[in-house]
Formats: C-alpha cells, structure tokens, sequence
C-alpha cells in the first residue's frame, strides 16, 4: 500500500516531533522543557495514528441518508486511528496536568526548576515518613 | 441470569466505589461501609462470573470466511493493506480459569489493602480510598482485555494512579520521586502507543486475537520491519511497566515511598503488567526468537540486579522493593521461555508474588508503624515488643526466597523445570543461587531488626499493633500454606492462560 505526499509529511513530523521531545527530555535540565518534550513525544505518536487513518481525497466516516453505501465505503477514511487518539489526547492532557502541578509544588517548595537539583536521588532523601 | 454479566462488573464495581468515596470524601462512617462493601465483592465477583467473554455494546465478532463479502474496502489494513479476516468490532473482555485465580488473589491483595488503609489511619481518606479502588479496576481490566489500546489506556490509568498514592503518602522525597516516575512514564507509555498504533497500522485492528490471526495465518508479512519495530516499542513499554531493567531503580523508589496498604497494590501494577503485556508480547511475537531472547536477558538482569542492589540497602522498604523487582525476572523468565509449562510456571510465580510481597510490605510496615524509622541500623530488638508480627514477617521472608512448603518454593521448583526442559541448565543454576542469597539477605535483615539488642535511642510506640493488619498477616499465610501444599488447586487453572496465550 503507497502512503501520500500528506501522509509521507505528516509521518515526517510526527517523528521528528518525537525525536524533538526525546531530546529535550534527556538533554535538558528545566524540569518545564523536560514536561514541554514530554508532551512533543505523546504529539507525534498522535500525529502518526491520524496519519495512519489517513486516505487521499477521502471524506469523514460518517454516512448521511443521501450517501451511497458503496461509494462511502469506498472513499471513507479509516476511522479506528481517530478514536483512538481521542482517547490519547484525554489521556496525554491528564498526565501534563498532573506533571506541571507537580513542577508547580517543587519550585514552591524548593525555589528552583532545575532537574538536576530537585530529582536527585541523594536530596530526595531517607523514606522515613514525615 | 447469565453469569457472564458478572465480567465487566468486576472492573466497574471498584471504578464506581472509587468515584463514590471521593465524592463523599467528607463522610468518614458512609465512605468506610461503602468502601467495605466494594471491597469485599472484589475477590467474590470473580468467584461466581461464569466463564466466557463479554462484548462491550453487544456486538459480536465477524466470523472469518462467511462474512466476508460484507466487510468494506476501507477495512484493509493500512499499512499491509490486508483485508481484515475477523474483526471485533467491540472491545472483548475474555474470562477463563486462569483469569479467575489471578482475578481471585487480585481482589484479594485488594480487600486487604482497603482494610489496612481504613485501620491503620486515623481518619479515612476518601481521595487514598479512591486511588485504591481506582489502581484496583485497572488492573482487572488489565487481565480481562483483549483488546492492545485498552490495555494502554489502563495502563496509563494505573501510572497516572501509582503516582497518585505517592503523593498522598506524605512521605518525604515523594513529589520528587512522582515526577521523575511521570517523565520516564511518558516514554514508556508513548513508546508503547507508538508500538500499538504500528501494529493497527499492519494488521488494521486493535484486537489481539485479530492481530495473531493476521500475522500467524500469514496475510501480513510476520518479518515486516515495522512489524519488528512494533515489537521493540512493546517490550519497552512492558519494561516500565514491570520496572525490569532500566526502570528497577525508579519502580523500587516508588514502592519505598508508598504506605503499606499503597505498594501492596503498586507491586501488584508491576506483577500484573508483567504477564498481562508479557502474554500479549508472545502472544503477538511469539514467532519471532529474538523477541523471547531480549525478554528473557532483561529478566534475568534483573533477578541478578534485583538481590544485589537490595543487599547493598541499609532501608528496609528498599530492601523490599529491589527484591520484589528482583522476583519480577522470575516471570519474566517464565512468559520469554515461551512454553505451556513455563508459562504456567510463570504465571503460578506471579500470583504467588501478589500474595507474598504483600505480606511482606504489610510486616515491615508494621516495624514502621511501631519505630517510625527504616533505617536497619537504627532498629533492633523488635521480637520483645511485636513477637507474632515478628514470626510472620519472617515466615513472609522465607516464602519469597522458596523455602519450603511455602507456594513460592513450588513456583520457583516449576521454573527451574522449566528452564531445564527448554535446555537452559544454566537459567536453573542462577535461580537456585539467587533464591539461597534472598534466604540469607532475609536471615540478616530479620535477625538486625528483631534479634539483636534494641540500641538505647531506639523509641518503640506503645501503640498496640492494629488487629485488622494481623488478621490479613495470617490470612496471607494460610493461603501461601495451601497453594504451597496444594498447588494444582492453582496450577491446573492456570494451564488454560498458558494454552490459551500460544493458540496459534
């Protein structure tokens, strides 16, 4: 099966979006660009599923009383991938809500946003309980 | 009535108990009876479902062959291009017998942790409660699903749920240690959509079985890259999710960071991630030798890493939860050895290790309970001032390093058969030196906390141990005996899991 000119850009970005947020999160030190790359990679992993369900010159999945059924199956695009990042979206919004909340309470607690500083494991200290 | 309406109950009987007490936070004695209630149906809900599968919206799978005709051009695969064979057009909850032992010990573990939680605070949360209940439904959906994007969806849930009970834990480091465990999560999850949307990409579906019918019946190619590709992001995924190698040490942080009643059900994540998503990797790729090779190294990396950094630990919750990632390579070993037997080892190791590392955080939580310290050098003398709670501790030890007639001693005999029919000698050896070093790092960890003399500035709390933790003490030990003693009672269900993850 060939891919589209759309299609072989929009799998394009979506990889390089991924590869963006990897290094950001690897690389970087502030703990908001680390969240920011996090949220790029969950992006481009959504792009490559609509891009997946993707189909040239084809029309929404949705059939209306003056459609004909063969025709609409036949120019309809996939519909699964677009259901499914619906749900990713849901998902991927919860855990950046959750991830700058957290950031929000550290650089209240600790005055800085500096991975390095707040998520190392010698100052995070004993578990003993507070 | 058919029994089979009792399937999706069992993951909606604890996501409605999980949105009833957070709502009404506020009401201590309505939140405990409701929490109560829920929590008992959890193992009794898998007990009287009968077996069979449940279609979400009702909709039954399409035959492959006679329906055929009726399936639209625009159900190809999109990137094979394969037309669809099957085709589940619902989400598919499956229940077997070996679901139901699983699901059983699962409610279980669950119940007792609810228990603990309303006993050992003082006032009930309903926001802790919620996230119990919450991690609870995730995981039974976890072993009922088979459908691969539902599998993620829980699985997000439940990461987003664990870092949840870190962080009403109070314990200190544990927002720290809750965003660390978020951004390396956002990988592995991602990685893991990456690896599902690829394999809906070739085999134009998200249900497991339509996708080991695709490939193994040949009309997708079974050694397309993308394929392979989709198989490395899966395991990555199942990595994070187990906390095998390289996520031990952040999965080990976070089962010290949580209350007793909280890493009861995080070890139980870990252990249920391991042969949910571990059966679906062979399931799909069971084909494919390097597949079972990278599973099966990972694995015994982490029993090696497992007892080694839990030796080098002066806190005993670290000491647990290095162990408890350390017992995980033992699956982990049985799901990549690919065999109905291994398998069923496999699976027979993890239902073992809901129950035992339990046990475990539940007697060392009693110690923190009474001294408010982890640090081992600290501590001593405890066997004056908690003698039962002491013996069970130690008894809960010497089950998860395989002594005898303790379940885990049973598990890790099949294990090591197992590794021995698929002509690895050398797995066998390791497990059995493994197991000899967790037996002599529990012996000195329980004889420098409860037998040698108490240090002068240790402060014991006069507070009486709580009666409902002991009872599920000793509840865990009469099942640890009995699965020991009787293992076929588990075993001879667990077969069906195992076959039924190599159909095919």
């Amino acid at each position: 099966m060939s891919f589209s000119i759309v299609q072989c850009g929009s799998l394009l970005t979506a990889a390089l979006l991924m590869i963006i947020g990897l290094v950001a999160l690897v690389y970087l030190d502030n703990v908001v660009k680390k969240i920011i790359g996090a949220a790029f990679i969950g992006d481009g992993v959504n792009l490559l599923l609509i891009s997946l369900g993707y189909r040239a010159n084809g029309i929404t999945y949705i059939l209306l009383q003056d459609m004909n059924v063969t025709n609409f199956l036949g120019q309809a695009s996939y519909p699964l991938p677009f259901a499914l990042v619906l749900t990713s979206i849901v998902i991927g919004a919860s855990t950046l809500a959750v991830m700058l909340a957290l950031s929000v309470v550290l650089y209240k607690r600790h005055g800085t946003l500096s991975a390095s500083a707040l998520l190392n494991d010698k100052k995070i200290g004993e578990d003993n309980n507070e | 009535m058919d029994g089979t309406v009792f399937i999706p109950l069992m993951v909606i009987i604890p996501m409605i108990c999980a949105i009833l007490v957070n709502l009404i936070h506020g009401t201590e004695t309505v939140t405990k009876i409701i929490a109560w209630i829920a929590a008992i149906c959890l193992p009794i809900v898998p007990l009287v479902a009968t077996f069979g599968n449940h279609f979400f919206g009702g909709y039954q799978p399409l035959a492959a062959g006679n329906l055929m005709s009726t399936l639209p051009e625009a159900s190809n695969a999109i990137i094979s291009g394969t037309v669809l064979q099957i085709f589940h057009p619902a989400i598919t909850y499956a229940f077997g017998p070996g679901q139901q032992v699983v699901l059983f010990i699962l409610g279980l573990v669950a119940m007792c942790a609810v228990f603990i939680a309303i006993a050992e605070t003082k006032q009930t949360s309903g926001v802790y409660l919620f996230m119990l209940f919450m991690l609870s439904a995730a995981l039974m959906a976890f072993v009922l699903t088979d459908d691969i994007f539902n599998l993620y969806v829980f699985f997000e849930i439940a990461a987003l749920v664990q870092v949840g009970l870190i962080l009403v834990s109070r314990v200190r480091g544990n927002y720290e240690t809750g965003l660390k465990y978020m951004l390396l999560g956002e990988i592995g999850g991602s990685f893991m959509l990456l690896g599902i949307g690829l394999l809906l990409g070739m085999t134009g579906n998200v249900n497991m079985t339509d996708m080991v019918v695709m490939i193994h019946s040949g009309l997708v190619n079974p050694f397309n890259p993308v394929l392979l590709f989709a198989a490395a992001m899966l395991i990555y995924g199942w990595l994070y999710a187990t906390g095998l190698p390289p996520f031990n040490a952040i999965k080990s942080e976070i089962y010290s960071k949580g209350l007793p009643s909280g890493s009861m059900i995080l070890q139980s994540f870990s252990v249920i991630g391991c042969i949910t998503i571990g059966l679906a990797i062979i399931r799909i790729f069971g084909y494919l030798p390097t597949t079972q090779m990278a599973m099966l190294a990972v694995s015994v990396i982490a029993m090696i890493l497992g007892i080694c950094m839990a030796m080098v630990q002066d806190d005993y919750k670290r000491i647990i939860a290095y162990l408890a990632v350390g017992e995980l390579g033992y699956i982990g070993v049985g799901i990549a050895l690919g065999t109905a037997y291994s398998i069923t080892a496999g699976l027979f190791q993890a239902v073992n290790e809901l129950v035992v590392t339990s046990f475990l955080f539940i007697g060392f939580g009693l110690v923190l309970y009474k001294t408010k310290t982890s640090k081992i050098s600290k501590l001593g003398g405890l066997a004056e001032d908690m003698p039962v709670a002491a013996l069970l501790t130690v008894l809960a030890g010497l089950t998860m390093a395989g002594v005898p007639p303790f379940n885990v001693f049973q598990s890790k005999y099949m294990l090591v058969q197992a590794s021995l029919q698929a002509g690895i000698p050398e797995l066998a050896i390791i497990m059995i030196i493994l197991s000899i070093v967790t037996f002599l790092a529990f012996l000195k960890m329980a004889y420098a906390i409860f037998l040698r003399p108490k240090p002068d500035d240790l402060e014991v709390s006069s507070a009486n141990v709580p009666k409902t933790t002991m009872v599920v003490m000793v509840v865990f030990l009469i099942i640890c005996l009995v699965i020991g003693l009787f293992p076929s009672l588990v075993t001879s269900r667990l077969a069906y899991m195992a076959l039924a993850a190599l159909a095919l």
